[in-house]
């Protein structure tokens, strides 16, 4: 079943290097907006027991289960989600569900470089001073939908959009130039820096938030202690400790979002884990890429966004706000960043620390397809980047076209980046703790491993991750099915959503052709190797 | 800040920015080996 190279298989540079590529990837828009967003909706602390119940149950072991998934196939010559589903999995349905592990990254890149853009271009106007729209809440409004096209289909192919287009371009070729470069000196490279730097940029604005004080005399209730306590008291005025955790929607939620910060399911972690060599440390450097994530998450996010939204705006401006990651990013905190003194460079390194954790995910998003297109259809690096390259050019292209209320953004990420990545997520727990067997995955996380890995965590991941994984999904289903403008209706009633749909299943269809060409072709190597094998 | 959102905040942050301290000391702490 070993897949023979001609050419030396391609390597991590240095073990940081890895650590700090698993850990951009898993850092995101989500762990500095979507995390506070949902923490201050749950008013405060208590979200952070169904938070970190989730961690412990599904965010450490699936992130430790794909590791060890992923190294298990590099070592057998694999670095493609249907090749390395092949060798654990010997049945050619296994690759077919492989493809899972090139739609996901693939089509999230496509409306997920859309948004670095934004955060890009939002770092450039707040330089400059573009965005010190004052006081009124409207005036970021329109600015958002001008520059991101939200205002009508097509919107941004005219004169008014050649700023946002010009901005994605660079953010395209970016990915597409550190890709052509190769995993340690394009991907590994740029994390080394870019991580780092993110982590600076986070604490400056962090140290200005933790200064404000209470910036208007006239209004005291406003000050820096109430907004860390909307954020992280337990219980409220409005909402007791007790009740908030008996709310189920709050832990699918908690799970949701460590599911999607730590970027289980997303083929990055089990793409990047597969160039590594047979007997490095996996439990070690898994562990530090979650702890790396959830230290942003926590630490910096959890700390910046939502304290300093509440100081400028208050209790009800800022629970409108929190439960849209794109109003409170970028309509609301363009705001306070006006209204904030030295707001200018503090809103400046925000979107600039945001742009840097985006393009640490896009890169990574397009490396699993890469490896299939190298090792399965015999690709090298120009042609796959070339080929890559145009695909997501047609799937940015329809994201940028269909701009209008972001249907074809909202589409892809509901179908793609929240139910194809459950999917994978589930598929990936089974094929660890069923097909391959907790015994041989263990030994597999074990092998090379600097710390101890828990006994305990076989069990966790043969019982409690598959079934609260499908707990969670079957709660999100139930809650779809209920819900009266559910995502199927949508596609009924809403024609672009609709045409989003189809361009999904198209694109889909395409991978999977060239997944069916790869298996063809594997299969067609080892049937001559057979032959020449006495 | 109530007392509760002080300690939900300490170990909250405290958990995760200790989780990390700890893992980049050991795999600093580790020299590269021959071949590595």
């Amino acid at each position: 079943m070993d897949a023979s190279h001609a050419k030396k298989p391609e390597r991590w540079g240095t073990r940081i290097g890895v650590i700090l590529a698993v850990t951009g990837g898993a850092v995101g828009l989500g762990n500095f907006l979507r995390f506070p967003g949902l923490a201050a909706k749950y008013e405060g602390g208590a979200f952070m027991i169904p938070y970190f119940t989730a961690l412990l149950v599904l965010g450490f072991p699936l992130a430790w289960a794909e590791w060890a998934l992923g190294r298990y196939g590099g070592s057998r010559g694999f670095n493609s989600g249907p090749g390395i589903f092949r060798t654990i999995w010997r049945t050619r349905t296994s690759a077919y569900f492989g493809t899972l592990v090139l739609i996901v990254p693939v089509l999230v890149y496509m409306y997920y470089v859309f948004i670095e853009a934004w955060c890009l271009g939002y770092a450039w106007y707040t330089a400059f001073g573009a965005l010190d729209l004052g006081p009124e809440k409207g005036a970021y409004v329109d600015f958002f939908a001008e520059f991101t096209g939200s205002g009508g289909n097509g919107s941004l192919f005219s004169a008014a959009g050649a700023p946002t287009l010009a901005f994605l371009a660079l953010c395209f070729a970016a990915n597409l130039g550190l890709i052509y470069r190769g995993l340690s000196k394009g991907i590994e490279w740029f994390c080394r820096w870019a991580m780092p730097a993110l982590v600076i940029c986070a604490l400056v604005v962090l140290v200005r938030v933790l200064t404000l004080g209470t910036p208007d005399p006239v209004r005291p209730e406003l000050s820096l202690d109430a907004g860390l306590g909307f954020m992280w008291n337990p219980s409220t005025q409005h909402v007791g400790f007790l009740e908030s955790l008996a709310n189920p929607q709050m832990w699918m939620e908690a799970a949701g979002q460590i599911f999607f910060s730590v970027a289980i399911g997303f083929g990055i972690i089990i793409t990047y884990a597969s160039y590594l060599k047979p007997r490095d440390d996996i439990a070690l450097s898994g562990l530090t890429s979650v702890a790396g994530n959830e230290f942003c998450e926590v630490a910096l996010g959890g700390m910046i966004t939502i304290p300093a939204a509440f100081v400028f705006l208050g209790r009800e401006e800022v629970l409108r706000s929190a439960g849209s990651t794109f109003d409170l990013g970028f309509k609301t905190l363009p705001m306070i960043f006006h209204a904030m003194p030295l707001g200018r460079l503090v809103g400046t390194l925000f979107f600039f620390l945001l742009f840097l954790a985006a393009i640490t995910s896009t890169v990574a998003m397009l490396q699993p397809a890469i490896a299939l297109f190298e090792e399965g259809l015999g690709m090298n690096r120009r042609q796959s980047v070339t080929l890559l390259g145009l695909l997501t050019l047609v799937g940015v292209g329809f994201v940028v076209f269909f701009s209008g209320d972001m249907a074809a953004l909202n589409t892809i990420d509901f179908w793609v980046g929240t139910f194809a990545i459950y999917v994978l997520a589930t598929f990936q727990a089974i094929l660890f703790g069923w097909v391959l067997g907790v015994g041989r995955g263990m030994e597999e996380l074990r092998r090379g491993a600097e710390i101890r890995v828990p006994r305990f965590l076989g069990f966790v991941l043969k019982y409690v991750s598959p079934t609260y994984l499908l707990g969670i999904f079957g709660l999100w289903i139930h809650q779809q099915a209920t819900e009266k403008d559910n995502a199927f209706r949508e596609i009924a009633t809403n024609g672009a959503v609709r045409g989003a749909a189809v361009f999904i299943v198209g694109m889909g269809l395409l991978l999977l052709g060239l997944v069916h060409l790869s298996v063809r072709r594997w299969e067609r190597r080892e049937q001559q190797a057979k032959e020449i094998a006495p | 800040m109530t007392l509760g959102g002080w300690i939900t905040m300490l170990l909250s942050v405290g958990f995760v920015t200790g989780l990390l301290a700890w893992c980049v000391w050991l795999v600093i702490r580790k020299r590269p080996e021959p071949g590595d």
